[in-house]
């Protein structure tokens, strides 16, 4: 069984009979049972996805109406609920939280048979970059195990990359799809604001942060923003995108178009071999007839500062929820008293989560809010108007995804700073609302590199279109895992 | 620069108890000061511009019913009250 096919491949097998759902699932199941040991990708793994694929296949055979899905093996980053299944956050704190009800981007799943293969590791409650900051420890880069594989949605990625899964949804609040789509060689997107519900994702910082998809190909990612995205009545901050279809000419290339290289995005700090594949991304898309020229965002230098300000601010209002009455641990009630009763259950927060809480409780105080999050709004707000700016003379953005190569586990752990500064290119997208995506580009050295192609508010069609010209292009080698 | 006493406050505010502080409070101290970059940035008269959300696009203020008995998923419950430490 072939489990490298994208899924749009898969779809085609399946929907012709060409290839039996059950065996597919089967040989995924038997793929997470060989590699995942090493990997550390899954959380949990579904005890029913077997009987759900021989029920879809019962429904191809008798020309029963099937979903687009076709019993497509997908992962869930574990911090989207499924009912009545295990959603931890990668945190101790919700260890046996069941959820009692399913996101929206689960239902609108669901109703086109997907399988939920799984539920996939990540950093405790989305917050950090490598995946290290789990509860139930780091997933392993599958191109070399002794790396990360990026974050907070590294479960996402390395399930796609080493075939656990066709396709898979993460979260993406700083860069946390594209970074590890990056590090992990897969197809990684961040749509616009408000395209996908967050209706069921619990919240880390809800102004920013966006469910997205990581596939094979860009077409996969056009096939899941299809099914996903669109109004929903439970997230008010959704947008109507008139049942736009992504997949539809998403050949059209981009001729023509004229895309802004970020020069704040390529500078000090950058590894010598990321910035030789970035101009080498330039050159075939101009190759591909864009016009590419430089452009200045001034205020991506205080970016970084300005996102982990905003979030932590967020994250402490969002986290003061786990008090240990509603979620939490088997911890009796008696014998405490209120207050102290919160500080103990919350010492089962891992570190990164405690020292976010302390920020995020600290840079909005009194006496502090002006010096800390009121200039990271104005940070923001300003850094809006430059993107805005620079899409009136540009179609698209261009940047690496990362500025370096994966580093290795425990490389970074210690210096908070150093981990701010890998965010530097992909919190932009997300502080502006804008749509980004990143797209496998080259090996060096046993470890990937990805472009970041960012467009417009609601211009995702033209990025994707964008971002399969290049992909095109793009021949890498074969994951040795 | 921040001091380690205001972080402790803000830690206590915050209800979370730190064991081994001089590791804690020392990343935290790092962090924070590194968001001193945001001095720089020169937007002192920049305003802070928010996302509007008309009110009749809101959904309905009303009453849907829940499948579920929510309580019962709690750790602590009697009836129909969510057992909590006195205050």
């Amino acid at each position: 069984m072939n489990l490298k096919i994208s899924a749009l491949e898969f779809i085609e097998e399946a929907k012709n009979g060409n290839i039996s759902v059950e065996e597919f699932v089967s040989a995924t199941l038997e793929r997470i049972n060989s590699v995942d040991d090493k990997l550390h990708a899954f959380l949990s793994v579904n005890d029913n996805a077997l009987d759900q694929a021989r029920n879809i296949d019962k429904k191809i055979k008798s020309g029963e109406k099937v979903g687009d899905c076709f019993g497509m093996p997908i992962s869930i980053k574990d911090n989207m609920c499924i009912k009545d299944t295990k959603t931890t956050c990668a945190s101790k704190m919700l260890e046996n939280f069941v959820a009692p009800y399913d996101a929206t981007v689960i239902s609108k799943l669901k109703k086109q048979d997907a399988i939920f293969i799984g539920k996939v590791n990540m950093d405790e409650f989305a917050m950090g970059l490598t995946t290290e900051f789990s509860a139930f420890g780091p997933s392993k880069n599958p191109w070399n195990i002794e790396h990360v594989p990026g974050g907070s949605s590294g479960g996402s990625a390395v399930s796609v990359s080493s075939y656990e899964c066709i396709a898979s949804l993460g979260s993406d609040t700083g860069g946390s799809v594209r970074n590890p789509a990056s590090f992990c060689s897969t197809v990684g997107y961040k749509p616009t604001y408000g395209l996908i519900s967050r209706y069921g994702l619990i919240s880390y910082a809800n102004s920013i942060e966006q469910i997205g998809p990581l596939t094979r190909t860009v077409k996969d990612t056009a096939f899941m923003l299809n099914l996903i995205a669109g109004v929903d009545p439970n997230d008010n901050t959704t947008v109507n995108n008139n049942n736009e279809d992504y997949l539809e000419n998403i050949d059209s290339g981009i001729e023509g178009k004229k895309i802004g290289i970020i020069t704040e995005m390529i500078g000090d700090g950058i590894d010598p071999d990321v910035m030789t594949a970035t101009k080498e991304a330039i050159s075939k898309l101009e190759g591909l007839g864009a016009i590419c020229e430089e452009v200045s965002l001034e205020m991506v230098k205080y970016s970084v500062a300005a996102y982990y300000t905003i979030t932590a601010t967020e994250a402490g209002s969002n986290l003061a929820r786990y008090d240990n009455l509603r979620y939490g641990y088997e911890m009796p009630v008696e014998g405490y008293e209120f207050n102290s009763y919160i500080s103990k259950a919350r010492k089962n927060f891992g570190p990164e989560v405690t020292r976010r809480m302390i920020i995020g409780g600290f840079v909005p105080s009194a006496g502090h809010a002006g010096k800390y999050f009121l200039k990271a709004m104005k940070v923001k707000s300003k850094l809006t108007k430059e993107i805005n700016d620079a899409f009136k003379k540009f179609d698209l953005l261009i940047a690496p995804t990362v500025p370096i190569l994966p580093f290795k586990i425990g490389e970074k752990i210690d210096d908070p700073v150093s981990l701010f500064l890998v965010d530097i290119n992909t919190v932009t997208a997300n502080l502006t609302g804008k749509p980004a995506i990143s797209i496998p580009f080259k090996i060096v050295n046993g470890l990937p590199i990805g472009i970041q192609l960012m467009a417009n508010s609601m211009n995702d069609k033209m990025l994707l279109q964008a971002a399969h010209a290049l992909e095109k292009t793009v021949t890498l080698p074969e994951i040795p895992i | 620069m921040v001091t380690v006493e205001e972080i402790e406050h803000v830690s206590k505010l915050m209800k979370i108890d730190v064991d081994d502080h001089s590791e804690y409070l020392e990343k935290v101290q790092t962090m924070i000061s590194y968001f001193d970059i945001l001095d720089s940035a020169g937007v002192e008269s920049e305003e802070i511009s928010m996302p509007e959300i008309p009110i009749e696009q809101l959904r309905n203020d009303e009453y849907i019913p829940f499948e579920d008995k929510l309580i019962e998923k709690m750790n602590h419950y009697k009836g129909t009250f969510v057992r909590a430490p006195k205050m």
